[in-house]
């Protein structure tokens, strides 16, 4: 294995150019890498984990904060109402804000996109406290990292808000939904409610980098390719949150119940059986 | 990560920090409108450099702001490289790589510039913010700036709390690991699905109990917020005169 190792790292050691023949073979040995990368690199540049402070124009940035502030307000509308109901409702969300800010501080890099990426936490906290008041979450978690974290940032905050909170929240949401009633295993619909929030979110940031920076160039042709960009990344990161959002949820059924049936997860009829 | 957040306590006496939170963030929200839209390179830039000064007046250690300012920095050269030798047409110098030949462009350079001098610039000012103002303070200029207060509430409790859920993720991803929780992709997998999981499950019982002892002090449903002194003329005339200047040197 050492072994193997070891040649597999002399294959792939960088040499300068050189105009012998055997240098040209090596040559010929890095041009599908480097042409793989170089295509990738082509494809545009993307600049997310979150989308970073300054990216946007002003105009698409004060845009995204327009779209955003609706479900903002009914999302501040509904936990207002539900924490008249239960006064351990606040803490709870601001706890969840919490949980979804640690599990989005994971980055992982991209080098093809020049960023990182990262888990979203949204399909959990959409599963758990409803997709309105999942906006709150992922708002004031992202609002936290951009003001002491520099990921992301404040003229940002609408974009990334809207494709994580938002457009994450609500596609996890009605995935786990849809997949329950069809009489998925809460397993099942957590994998699939955490993989779509994920590569839903992905989605929507390539759309709103490709509308920001795009210029003159046509619109979906770079939306392509800010999405080609993330692939490398968000296609393992998008199941890698699916199998997290299905542990959690399991877990929960396993250990707490009570506290899915509290959440209206799943009914007293099912949290009975467990316990 | 702990360190990462705990920013303001090592420069308690400078005079950033004694300004009042309002002004500085109604000073910061104006400046980064003018670095988003300025057309040039070069304001952007000013602006990161000011910034950073502040920033390492202020006595923030290099290392934290090397750690947060890292991710920014990465992409801000990233742009940079990939606008100069992947767009525009005036070509400024070629060579070659591995057998390809890489033409910079001076419009893509000037392009790339001028992205990555909004980053900096926006980066280093909320940098800025952050370094010189206890979040608490933020918060509270948040609600007086009509942000709605369940916003805020729940930003004040995710804050309080992030800290006490990080040490308690901490303690079981150790636990995890000596129990060879992270040998291997499936173990991991679980293992930390098994965290993520402890960790709603933890919030969910924290919250419990954070309400019990609220509720005991009095907690109605409404966090109390701190009260506001009035603005000083001399900090909201400082503020005005130091946004004019930087508008001053956005034109020029």
């Amino acid at each position: 294995m050492r072994n193997t190792a070891r040649r597999e790292n002399d294959g792939t050691l960088p040499h300068p150019p050189s105009p012998s023949r055997k240098g040209r073979g090596r040559a010929g040995i890095w041009a599908l890498p480097t042409g793989t990368l170089f295509t990738l690199l082509l494809a545009s540049p993307a600049f997310a984990m979150h989308i970073s402070e300054g990216i946007l124009p002003f105009s698409w940035a004060l845009a995204w904060y327009l779209v955003l502030v609706p479900f903002l307000a009914l999302g501040a509308r509904r936990l207002n109402a539900l924490a008249r109901e239960d006064l351990s409702l606040k803490p709870l969300v601001g706890l969840l804000t919490a949980v979804v800010f640690i599990i989005s501080c994971m980055p992982i890099p991209v080098p093809t996109a020049g960023t990182c990426s990262h888990p979203c936490g949204t399909g959990v906290s959409a599963i758990l406290v409803g997709p309105l008041v999942s906006v709150v979450v992922a708002a004031v978690s992202l609002l936290i990292q951009a003001l002491f974290l520099a990921h992301g940032g404040l003229s940002t905050l609408g974009a990334n808000a809207l494709s994580m909170g938002v457009i994450g929240s609500f596609a996890a949401w009605f995935t786990f939904r849809v997949l329950r009633r069809m009489g998925g295993s809460l397993g099942v619909a957590g994998f699939f409610a955490g993989i779509v929030a994920d590569w839903a979110t992905y989605t929507a940031t390539s759309l709103f980098l490709a509308l920001g920076i795009r210029g003159d160039a046509p619109l979906w042709p770079l939306f392509a390719k800010v999405v080609v960009a993330f692939l490398p990344t968000q296609l393992p990161l998008g199941i890698l949150e699916g199998v997290i959002t299905a542990g959690m949820v399991t877990l929960l059924y396993r250990k707490r119940p009570d506290l899915l049936v509290r959440m209206r997860v799943i009914t007293e009829k099912e949290g009975s059986v467990n316990a | 990560m702990h360190h990462h957040l705990s920013t303001h306590s090592f420069h308690a006496g400078h005079a950033l920090v004694q300004v009042d939170a309002r002004v500085k963030l109604l000073s910061a929200l104006a400046l980064l409108v003018m670095v988003i839209t300025s057309q040039g390179a070069a304001f952007p830039l000013f602006v990161a450099a000011a910034g950073l000064f502040f920033c390492l007046r202020l006595g923030t250690p290099v290392r934290l702001l090397a750690l947060r300012f890292s991710e920014p920095l990465f992409i801000a050269v990233v742009v940079l490289l990939l606008k100069t030798f992947f767009s525009g047409n005036a070509p400024l110098f070629r060579f070659g790589l591995l057998g390809y030949e890489l033409v910079a462009h001076r419009d893509g350079l000037d392009a790339g510039l001028l992205i990555a001098g909004r980053i900096l610039g926006g980066v280093t000012l909320l940098g800025v913010v952050g370094f010189s103002t206890p979040f608490t303070e933020l918060m509270a200029a948040l609600s007086w700036m009509r942000v709605p207060q369940v916003l805020v509430d729940v930003a004040l409790f995710a804050w309080r709390y992030l800290f006490l859920l990080l040490e308690d993720a901490q303690v079981v991803y150790h636990a995890q690991k000596n129990r060879l929780g992270y040998v291997g992709c499936r173990r991991a997998l679980a293992s930390f699905g098994t965290l993520a999981g402890v960790m709603v499950i933890k919030a969910f019982d924290n919250s419990q109990s954070i309400t019990t002892a609220m509720v005991q002090r009095g907690y109605d449903g409404v966090m109390p917020m701190s009260m506001h002194r009035p603005l000083r003329v001399a900090e909201v005339g400082s503020a005005l005169l130091f946004v004019g200047a930087m508008a001053v040197i956005r034109l020029i």
